[in-house]
């Protein structure tokens, strides 16, 4: 389908992280540092890839969305969005990022009526979780994003299952839309990583608690074995690697996009217990 | 419903740069008008994050207030208090 002239064309997908102090750190140590050039390699194959619109995959850190009104999926439509809305830490500017509505709405008809309860959100701004990538790989915001919020932190969450077959869908509907758009796909998240709660680190905010499911996920990751990552990423199992190990499920809606191929690159992190990754196809 | 008020005292916090002063300077003022419970209120002021997590607040939304040295806390502090949760 996506070879036919004048359809959207998906032509590449990444899973990043967003650990809202990286852009100090670059700032601080500068572009060649690790952090620098691991976000520096994904920024050059997305811009290689010459996307007409990002959309990202993120979970909210309840910002966007608070206890009051917790949407476990939604989608921002709107022509623009800012952030981030979360104080950002210095070296991080606060954009106004473009967005492309039309599209937007595209995608909230189709997911509802194909049997997802998507919330739709208008005149809103994001956290660091989606501006601390976007940061990284999209210079000057100068591509339009939309914004998709899978719940990822607070049980019930979504089935691994779910959100893999919402991409799906997402993924169907971006193939049929009559536009000639070049469309980049994201997610954003970490595998195992525990914030401000029991399992950190001592004297620091964060804390790695189960390093070996970062490690296991990366091996499905590299071997293209995305019904192995599925299936192993229970709910419990999530919440075990960490108070936000939900994030993970970005990264599967994200995978619905990649056909099983191996990755450009994967490079594992495992100080944050997170990863960066790439596929890049069109 | 009031571990919900305190959800909405640490985003206040992070929100209101006037509400977070006065949660640093008089925080049993600035947090008049909420509706906690006395044990709440308590544990609230003391900095007590243990408490509070065993009432089910969320342990991100604390973390304002360690970030921004709210009832007593600080990043160093908050991290001995709710690491003995486990330890």
């Amino acid at each position: 389908m996506s070879e036919v002239a004048g359809v959207a064309k998906i032509v590449a997908a990444y899973g990043l992280p967003h650990t809202p102090f990286f852009p100090s750190r670059v700032v601080q140590e500068g572009p060649q540092s690790p952090t620098g050039l691991m976000f520096g390699q994904a920024r050059d194959s997305l811009v290689a890839a010459k996307p007409d619109v990002i959309l990202i995959f993120d979970t909210d850190h309840y910002n966007t969305f608070f206890f009051d009104n917790f949407p476990i999926l939604a989608i921002g439509i709107d022509e623009k969005f800012s952030g981030p809305i979360d104080e950002p830490r210095g070296g991080m500017p606060v954009y106004s990022v473009p967005s492309m509505p039309k599209l937007a709405e595209y995608l909230h008809n189709h997911t509802v009526r194909t049997g997802y309860d998507v919330a739709s959100l208008r005149e809103f701004g994001c956290d660091h979780s989606v501006m601390v990538p976007l940061h990284f790989v999209n210079p000057g915001m100068r591509v339009p994003v939309i914004p998709f919020f899978i719940s990822g932190h607070v049980p019930p969450l979504p089935s691994a299952r779910r959100c893999f077959a919402l991409g799906r869908e997402i993924r169907k509907a971006l193939e049929a839309y009559p536009e000639n758009l070049r469309i980049v796909i994201i997610g954003t998240g970490s595998f195992s990583l525990e914030v401000f709660g029991p399992r950190i680190d001592p004297g620091k905010t964060d804390g790695v608690p189960d390093p070996e499911w970062v490690h296991e996920l990366c091996r499905y990751l590299e071997a293209g074995d995305t019904d192995a990552l599925i299936a192993a990423a229970a709910e419990d199992r999530m919440h075990a690697a960490g108070n936000v190990g939900g994030e993970l499920l970005n990264w599967i809606a994200m995978l619905a996009f990649t056909d099983n191929r191996k990755p450009d690159f994967l490079i594992k992190q495992m100080e944050n217990g997170h990863a960066y990754a790439g596929w890049r196809w069109g | 419903m009031s571990v919900h008020a305190i959800h909405k005292i640490c985003r206040q916090v992070l929100r209101d740069h006037d509400f977070r002063g006065r949660m640093q300077s008089d925080p049993a003022k600035a947090i008049v008008g909420y509706d906690l419970t006395q044990e709440e209120r308590r544990a609230l002021l003391a900095g007590d994050v243990v408490t509070l997590h065993h009432m089910g607040v969320n342990d991100f939304m604390m973390g304002y207030l360690a970030r921004f040295g709210s009832c007593g806390l600080s990043v160093p502090i908050f991290n001995e208090k709710i690491r003995s949760v486990l330890h």
